[in-house]
């Protein structure tokens, strides 16, 4: 549904996206993840062609995100991460000045989830919105328009708790609808709920894209063996051994349970932990307090 | 579909300028009526002059009304037209949508919210020059309304038609499509608001004053400067006078005018569109 291919943006000698190549499927949940700077936001706006590529391309549908911007974006409904709506119109006026410019039929819809989910009086004015009702106005817009591809920029920043939760079931609801959702965020807990695959960015370059359906099947063993300096699981566990120290062994599985504990069992082990990892330790790999200085050692996806 | 959603973008820019358009609008109808007011009283004052046998203070009109200045009452009327309270009006509602268009909407995040949608840059700058144009019609109908109904009122006794002010109409529309012109070429490439509103008041200013000079009796070897200010093909006394150069004047202004909105939209259409400041 969307390719970019060694999609690069540069303003002078600064690089805001670096070489990205990625493609989205129809109908997934895609998380983009990194902190500020790290090219979520150039990577959207080169997909809504508001910043012309400096190499590579993108297309959406096989339409060119550059050429055919027009045709691109009737597929794409944005709510941006900035958000300023218009302050002299009422909340009302908002919603059918956007919608008119898709051709007015989405106004129902998107009166029906500002009234009836998101709970805003549309006849006050904007101005007197708070941060966050403005941000339900937007999002209101947002899930109402007839388009394929959902692009939505932390989505939830200025939310009270129960209004992230209404989101969160908007997306899946939009999901459910065989939209294709982008979803930009920084609560990972909320990107982890509702995300098929997220990729992780840093610094203009994308780092990592994880299968979260692989991940959640993924558990953490921490095993203590009897005076091993050793310690090989075979294949078929589909284990792996992220660290070892002394006796100590933390390794990830993705495979059955039985089967690993049928061989434990035969290891003598003294001690076993079994745990989950969150998406926030993938995250940490790339921005946590150990993460590489220099990315640009690090291997860009693919290579 | 295209057509609504023009419309729609069009309703939305006399929506923000209302205020200012609105108030413009009110001032230069108020301020037509007074100077025909005005130009009642000195009529009066110039036949009681002639009655007494003094002559007319012929250097004060010459300085405003130009080389077509006569001592006509139409010529007085017009000569008002040229005062820079009339000038400052249209040059604020151009300035002010020529910086909104591109470099306003860019720095208040409106921008994002209209051009994520399918909506092609070229629509939405062409929505933007029409909200302009259609603001400088009702601004310069504001003017030539207020003469109309202010001539009823007074009872001159040469009040100009509605079909000849239309000339000087078209002339101040022109100027006034000059300067939204060169104040969105200075927009379309720029993300904030400020800089555009300086180099378009700045320029306006200048030619604005160069109109000045040239027209100091004392600087007449400095006439050649009065080529480089858009005031020097703005003269309502002749379009209403003579009416010869008024066309020329307009189609010049015109001209230049568009072909600076033609650039601005060439440049727009290339620009890189960054999320706001």
């Amino acid at each position: 549904m969307i390719a970019t291919r060694g999609l690069t943006k540069r303003y002078g000698k600064t690089t805001a996206l670096s070489d990205l190549t990625l493609e989205i499927q129809r109908g997934e949940v895609f998380g983009l993840l990194g902190p500020n700077g790290s090219g979520k936001t150039t990577t959207i706006r080169l997909l809504l062609g508001l910043l012309q590529p400096t190499a590579g391309r993108a297309s959406v549908a096989g339409l060119d995100c550059r050429t055919e911007s027009v045709a691109v974006r009737r597929l794409i409904s944005y709510l941006p991460g900035e958000l300023r709506p218009f302050p002299a119109m009422s909340g009302y006026g908002y919603l059918e000045f956007l919608s008119s410019l898709r051709g007015g039929d989405s106004l129902p819809r998107a009166v029906a989830i500002a009234e009836k989910i998101m709970k805003l009086d549309l006849d006050r004015k904007v101005r007197a919105y708070s941060t966050g009702m403005k941000q339900k106005l937007s999002l209101a817009m947002a899930f109402s328009e007839p388009v394929e591809i959902l692009i939505l920029d932390e989505p939830t920043s200025a939310l009270d708790p129960s209004a992230r939760l209404d989101v969160l079931e908007l997306v899946k609801a939009a999901k459910a609808r065989g939209q294709t959702v982008i979803f930009s965020g920084h609560v990972l807990s909320e990107v982890e709920k509702v995300c098929d695959r997220v990729a992780i960015m840093r610094r203009g370059r994308l780092m990592k894209v994880e299968d979260l359906h692989t991940r959640r099947c993924l558990r953490m063993l921490l095993i203590r063996f009897p005076h091993r300096d050793r310690v090989e699981f075979p294949p078929e566990l589909e284990a792996s051994i992220r660290t070892h120290e002394g006796d100590v062994v933390l390794a990830e599985h993705r495979g059955p349970i039985l089967p690993m504990l049928d061989w434990l069992r035969t290891q003598g082990i003294v001690d076993l932990a079994v745990g989950t990892e969150d998406l926030h330790s993938l995250y940490d790999e790339y921005h946590g307090p150990n993460a590489v200085e220099d990315v640009e050692s690090i291997p860009l996806m693919g290579q | 579909m295209k057509m609504r959603l023009f419309r729609a973008l069009v309703k939305k820019g006399l929506l923000d300028g209302r205020w200012t358009l609105g108030l413009s609008s009110l001032s230069l109808f108020g301020l037509s009526w007074m100077f025909v007011y005005v130009a009642a009283r000195i009529e009066r004052s110039l036949a009681e002059a002639q009655a007494e046998g003094r002559a007319p203070r012929a250097g004060m009109f010459r300085g405003m009304g130009g080389a077509a200045m006569d001592f006509s009452t139409a010529a007085i009327q017009m000569a008002f037209w040229k005062h820079p309270f009339v000038i400052l009006t249209i040059a604020i509602w151009a300035i002010a949508r020529g910086t909104a268009a591109v470099g306003g909407e860019l720095e208040r995040g409106s921008m994002d919210i209209i051009l994520s949608r399918p909506v092609s840059r070229t629509t939405y700058l062409m929505s933007q020059v029409v909200t302009a144009l259609v603001g400088l019609g009702v601004l310069v109908s504001a003017l030539v309304l207020g003469n109309v109904l202010g001539s009823m009122a007074v009872g001159l006794s040469s009040p100009v038609s509605a079909k000849i002010l239309a000339r000087p109409g078209m002339n101040l529309y022109a100027m006034g499509v000059i300067m939204f012109g060169y104040t969105l070429l200075f927009s379309s490439v720029d993300s904030v608001r400020w800089r555009p509103n300086l180099l378009g008041s700045v320029a306006t200013l200048v030619g604005f004053i160069l109109q000045i000079v040239v027209n100091l009796p004392t600087l007449e070897d400095w006439k050649w400067l009065g080529k480089y200010s858009i005031f020097s093909a703005y003269d309502p006394v002749e379009a209403v006078v003579k009416g010869e150069k008024y066309l020329f004047n307009s189609s010049v202004l015109l001209g230049l005018g568009l072909v600076l909105v033609a650039l601005s939209a060439a440049s727009f259409s290339r620009r890189d569109l960054p999320t706001p400041g």
